[in-house]
């Protein structure tokens, strides 16, 4: 442990490291707050929530109604034209009532609208699906229709959230802070495996630590201490910006809420979760699937890190192996089913994590178990490779 | 002991060492060479940072190269280029070094305070080592080949950076060091092993020139190094016809020590041959180079 100590160690007291860790959580921070302007109005959902419990049902509906009834007969009784704070408060809250109960009323006659095996013919001409891909296509909005029908069986949608429509809370959380905390952590977690890796090239102190008991054991110290390290770089840059972002935004009645809540729903298209998931096991789900990835990244890293032993080069090509992995489906024939294929790789997972476990997305990321499929394929070939790399070096001469 | 068994490395078609054989008992070895004659890499070698292409290495018996950490933990180390922490202090360095030969943290701190007052650098232990001179960096090197109390020890360019008074103490160090361990000594000044190695082991075109005591070295010359003294004018045609070792001038006149392995001539005076007239008189050919 002492060894992994002193490994980690290196990393965190670079200078660099340490400004871009402060430099990011701050500017995280400053994201979070300077868009709090709307945390007043998102408090209805959550009273909502609160008040009829987070589903939606009749009778909590007809309860809503009644209540809105009554918000309304008051309304009427104020006939004076200089409104006191409390007064105009009280107009947009219940302007902002109305808004979520037109929603929730409409949600059944949207919804029917929806035919997911259309939309996947759309989607198949759109992108020039043709062959084996399109009818992979087909038969993956077969199953999306099928979820989506289960799911309004099971009335999960039915529940209060913030609207989608405008406030986009989903989008703001899991694509914008979720996307900060991705690539910055990504930064940083690759500046630093590559200083805790190339560190004895570096500084030409090589053929002394190579040379002592631990010898080249010490590589597979460096990898363990660049885990650790990439799990608290991350650890601290997610606690800090989720911290403020839930201190800013109230969830406390919408933590149970369901991810594909219909309320949800932001852009063309509501959001359908593979599985009935809950917006609080969503979010613990983003965050180990946003975990494991860094740490498959960080392995990566390592094992470029061992063949070329220099931190810039080591840095460059894995900005282009992160590039060439996300654009690869891009250069695969539409008629084949290499391109959902290719479409299983990290890159291309921690770009949408807006997008994390949803039947409506796009490409091989709409597929039910992707994530869990990428992460598993990845980590089989991350062990092989960085024990690839570890045979490599230890076999190696060190001049 | 150490056996180096017909051990060769190659480099594509390049030839580092060629078919090295040597046996190697406790006491100190002098490795003498000029630059690039393969001395670093038979001590890379030595040191497990390289396999050989040929051959093996054994100690007690067993590969090195087998035994792994086993014979790591044996070995001390001080590359020709001793890197390290510009920002770490001597005492800190040597921890991380000490824990990377797998001491315990109570042990180690006793033993580099030992080894920081065996080296002189008690006093600056603390300071950070981007303010050290290179014969103070040189010092820190020799106390992390130490830190293990090693049974081989191996010293590649030890003397690099070190002033004269620094040189006679870590020669005394070496002799000290010496009674009860293997200690190999990489160098092209003669002087750093002239008075203290048991034996001496030259290398010349990638092969074993010589392994043997300074005095049978020397007296592979005997009868055949003399001085004289001449006019400055004939210096040339001098230099043409014999192996010149040293040249001094003295009075207007050239005092040189030379080889000829012929009759004496008339003024010539036989001396007896240093290891650096043999080393100046089988590396002819690369000094000339050099210069």
């Amino acid at each position: 442990m002492d060894i992994i100590y002193y490994e980690c160690k290196k990393a965190f007291t670079s200078p660099i490291l340490i400004a871009l860790l402060l430099l990011f959580a701050s500017y995280n921070i400053l994201l979070i707050v300077s868009t709090s302007d709307r945390r007043e109005e998102l408090k209805v959902a959550n009273q909502l929530a609160g008040k009829y419990g987070v589903g939606i049902t009749d009778d909590s509906m007809n309860q809503f109604r009644e209540d809105l009834q009554h918000d309304l007969v008051k309304l009427n009784e104020i006939t004076r034209t200089d409104y006191s704070e409390a007064e105009l408060d009280f107009f947009t809250e219940l302007q902002l009532k109305e808004k979520y109960y037109e929603m929730a009323n409409d949600i059944d006659n949207r919804y029917d609208q929806i035919d997911w095996e259309q939309i996947g013919e759309s989607q198949i001409n759109m992108y020039r699906f043709s062959g084996s891909a399109a009818d992979t296509m087909k038969n993956e909005y077969i199953k999306l229709s099928l979820r989506f029908e289960e799911m309004k069986d099971n009335d999960e949608h039915k529940m209060w959230f913030f609207a989608g429509d405008p406030y986009k809370m989903h989008s703001f959380l899991f694509r914008t802070i979720f996307g900060h905390v991705i690539f910055e952590s990504l930064i940083i977690i690759a500046l630093a495996a590559a200083l805790i890796t190339n560190y004895e090239f570096e500084n030409r102190t090589h053929l002394v630590a190579y040379t002592t008991t631990r010898g080249r054991r010490l590589m597979r110290d460096k990898l363990a201490a660049s885990l650790l390290t990439a799990t608290t770089v991350s650890v601290f840059i997610l606690i800090l910006t989720l911290g403020t972002y839930f201190a800013v935004f109230d969830y406390s009645h919408l933590w149970g809420s369901s991810i594909s809540s219909a309320l949800n729903w932001e852009y063309k298209l509501p959001y359908v979760s593979w599985w009935n998931i809950s917006f609080s096991a969503f979010l613990i789900w983003s965050i180990l699937l946003v975990y494991a990835s860094m740490m498959l990244f960080t392995a990566i890293i390592f094992s470029i890190s061992i063949f070329v032993k220099n931190n810039y080069f080591t840095f460059f090509i894995f900005a282009v192996f992160f590039a060439v992995a996300l654009l690869l489906p891009g250069f695969i024939p539409a008629s084949t089913n290499l391109i959902f294929i290719a479409g299983y790789n990290l890159s291309q997972l921690v770009m949408n994590p807006h997008m994390f476990l949803m039947g409506n997305s796009s490409g091989a990321m709409m597929f039910k178990n992707y994530e869990w499929i990428t992460i598993c394929a990845w980590t089989i070939i991350v062990v092989a490779l960085s024990y690839i790399s570890l045979r490599r070096f230890r076999k190696q001469d060190i001049h | 002991m150490i056996v180096v068994k017909n051990v060769s490395k190659y480099y594509g078609n390049f030839c580092a060492l060629n078919n090295i054989t040597l046996e190697l008992h406790n006491g100190v070895y002098g490795l003498l060479a000029p630059n690039g004659a393969g001395k670093t890499t038979l001590i890379k070698m030595l040191a497990t940072l390289i396999t050989p292409s040929q051959g093996e290495i054994v100690y007690d018996g067993k590969n090195i190269i087998h035994m792994d950490d086993e014979f790591r933990a044996l070995l001390g180390y001080l590359p020709q280029q001793f890197g390290y922490y510009n920002n770490y202090s001597p005492k800190q360095y040597l921890l991380y070094l000490a824990a990377l030969k797998g001491m315990g943290r109570k042990d180690s701190i006793r033993i580099i305070k030992e080894l920081l007052e065996k080296v002189a650098l008690s006093e600056v232990g603390n300071k950070k080592m981007k303010k050290f001179s290179g014969g103070m960096i040189q010092r820190v090197g020799i106390a992390q080949a130490l830190l293990n109390n090693p049974k081989v020890l191996i010293l590649d360019e030890p003397t690099a950076g070190l002033d004269p008074k620094e040189r006679a103490r870590f020669r005394n160090l070496l002799s000290e060091l010496a009674r009860d361990r293997l200690v190999i000594v990489s160098t092209h000044i003669v002087s750093d092993v002239e008075s203290i190695a048991n034996e001496v082991i030259m290398i010349k075109h990638q092969e074993v020139l010589y392994k043997d005591s300074v005095e049978n070295i020397c007296n592979t010359l005997a009868g055949h190094v003399y001085e004289t003294t001449i006019d400055y004018g004939h210096l040339d045609a001098f230099r043409n016809r014999y192996t010149v070792l040293l040249e001094k001038q003295e009075s207007g006149e050239m005092n040189i020590r030379f080889i000829h392995k012929g009759a004496a001539a008339e003024g010539w005076l036989s001396v007896t041959p240093s290891l650096e007239d043999v080393f100046l008189y089988e590396y002819r050919d690369e000094i000339r180079m050099e210069v």
